[in-house]
């Protein structure tokens, strides 16, 4: 085992009792990421992350990210580095400022090793629509499995222990899906912890930057350094920022809230077996377990309240590609037309496709019935979350209703198995709450993950318990390389 | 709601600044099927009126004025460096009058 594949903190502790240097472990992510065939980059860093990692020699004992290589979403603006959001809207745009969180992790002297392919602009949740095609699964070496999206490339790399951690961004649930098909921990912090400032807009009232690791206390350690405010981003919060790394150590009696409506619309018996042993473990552990139903109307109704105000969002936000401040440049023999080849040429038929339901939604004779509609049934379900999180911690269910999904797998996407269970996340979304998914099983050497969602600003609340789930299944630092399975 | 078509989805693509072929339009004309169905999930719940859309998790007001704080603004050269045409310091688009 290579140190590249310990955590966070045993990587640090190796730097600090100079085992190894930052310069080596960047040279080894960087021969990983090379040798990587699941698609997971857009573009590697290889110069730049040298340069930067020649340049820390003198460990700093008390910074745990010093040295630490990662890779980061290709929607986080890097200054110098190629990033176009893998859509051929941006293909050759080269940012001039970097995101709020590249801005920290540079001054924490984390090591950029990469930026990673998505969903094209984020819209989407298989990692199949990016414009170099499907990231794969790398715990399905044959390739028909996907992560999932839309963080797939940086879930891909994570699960494939290219990094220890790597960044993303969530709006339905990009991070904490495909950390569930990747068996990682994949966190959504409360909306407005961490800046968004250079994250690509997708839908601003739902979107958030997250992360995959494969530690909770690796999710402590980034969240510690992301969160803040910044006045860059008038949406990032003013309140506190705690310390999530010391949040997770004392272990917490939590009261637990199962909603059976979620559970119940699961199909697979093995998922069920193995979520029913996890919640029997965390009783045993000491967790008060409790069945608390929700309104299945509601819960089949987060989809579309997502689909259409997703895309409504997305339809005016991206207004700006139009290739005539960045991105390829067509001519024309009027300024339209040239926005018109350039949005033609540049956005795929998925997006258009999503443009074109958004701008419906938008319509003056729709808006009322569509886009208003929407937001007030946004209203409606997260006031009953928060009813449910009023008595209980947390919410905690499966992730997601199965293993990593087939490529070429069709369902009903009709049923409550589609409606609830594939897509219940986005409460976290629409409430702008703290939300994790862990894994706690394998099903035929293919992880399952649970999600536990808590209350606003209480992140290290959620951390605690995602380390208890983490210790009962003793499932931390799993990764898809051979040898740790 | 408008009814749903090819030319209202023609409208809404043109009015987006995109082309998309027919066939396009006929994928997305079947993908509204299935959606209207999935809309059909939020129509069906009661009583909506009694809340306000919501347009973001929660408030975020900021209810006082920065300080005036000097920064330098972006140079000519950044501001242009990713502009696919671009002649004398600005970028340069086809004649609108004239």
């Amino acid at each position: 085992m290579s140190y590249l594949d310990l955590s966070i903190r045993e990587i640090h502790a190796a730097y600090v009792e100079k085992k190894v240097k930052p310069l080596e472990l960047t040279k080894e992510a960087l021969l990983r990421a090379k040798a990587n065939q699941d698609n997971c980059f857009e573009y590697i860093c290889e110069k730049e992350a040298l340069e930067f990692a020649e340049k820390l020699t003198e460990v700093e004992e008390d910074n745990l990210l010093w040295g630490i290589p990662y890779v980061a979403k290709d929607n986080l603006s890097t200054k110098g580095i190629p990033t176009c959001a893998s859509s051929n809207i941006l293909k050759g745009y080269v940012p001039i400022y970097d995101a709020r969180v590249i801005e920290i992790l540079k001054e924490k002297k984390a090591v950029l090793i990469g930026k990673t392919t998505l969903d094209e602009l984020a819209m989407g949740g298989s990692g199949m629509t990016g414009h170099l095609g499907y990231t794969y699964n790398p715990y399905d070496p044959d390739h028909k499995r996907m992560i999932g999206g839309s963080s797939c490339g940086s879930a891909s790399a994570t699960a494939a222990s290219i990094v220890p951690f790597a960044l993303g961004s969530d709006t339905g649930d990009s991070v904490r899906k495909p950390a569930s098909y990747g068996g990682l921990v994949g966190l959504k912090p409360t909306w407005g912890r961490i800046s968004r400032y250079g994250l690509f807009p997708f839908a601003p009232s739902m979107d958030h930057v997250g992360f995959f690791t494969r530690h909770v206390e690796d999710a402590a350690i980034v969240l510690n350094a992301l969160s803040g405010r910044d006045d860059r981003d008038s949406t990032s919060s003013f309140k506190p920022v705690e310390d999530y790394l010391e949040a997770t150590k004392a272990k917490k009696q939590y009261k637990v809230a199962v909603i059976p409506e979620i559970v119940d619309s699961i199909s697979d018996k093995e998922l069920l077996a193995e979520f029913n042993k996890t919640l029997d473990k965390l009783k045993e552990n000491g967790a008060c377990i409790d069945y608390v139903h929700m309104d299945p109307a509601s819960l089949s109704s987060i989809y579309a309240t997502y689909f259409v105000i997703s895309c409504a969002e997305a339809t005016s936000n991206n207004a700006n590609l139009d290739g005539i401040k960045f991105g390829p440049y067509y001519e024309g023999n009027s300024y339209q037309e040239v926005m018109r080849k350039a949005r033609t040429n540049g956005f795929s038929e998925l997006i258009k496709r999503r443009f074109v339901i958004g701008s419906f939604a938008l319509m003056s004779e729709n808006q009322e019935e569509l886009f208003l509609r929407a937001q007030r049934n946004r209203a409606k379900i997260v006031s009953e979350v928060n009813a449910v999180l009023k008595d209980h911690d947390f919410i905690f269910v499966p992730a997601a209703p199965s293993v990593a999904p087939l490529f070429n797998a069709s369902g009903d996407k009709l049923s409550s198995e589609y409606l609830i269970a594939d897509n219940h996340m986005a409460i976290g979304n629409f409430g702008g709450l703290p939300s994790i998914t862990v894994p706690f099983a394998l099903e035929n050497g293919l992880p399952l993950g649970a999600n536990i969602t808590g209350r606003a600003f209480e992140d290290g609340e959620v951390l605690n318990f995602a380390k208890q789930v983490e210790d009962v299944t003793g499932l931390g630092g799993l990764s898809a390389k051979k040898e740790d399975r | 709601m408008k009814e749903i078509n090819i030319d209202v989805l023609k409208d809404a693509a043109s009015r987006l600044m995109f082309d998309m072929t027919e066939d396009q339009y006929h994928t997305l004309l079947n993908e509204f099927d299935v959606l209207t169905k999935q809309m059909a999930t939020i129509s069906k719940i009661e009583g909506l009126e009694k809340y306000e859309p919501m347009t973001f998790p929660f408030d975020c007001t900021v209810t006082f004025l920065r300080e005036d704080v000097p920064v330098t603004p972006l140079s000519v050269e950044e501001a242009l460096s990713n502009a696919g045409s671009v002649l004398n310091n600005e970028i340069k688009l086809p004649k609108v009058v004239g």
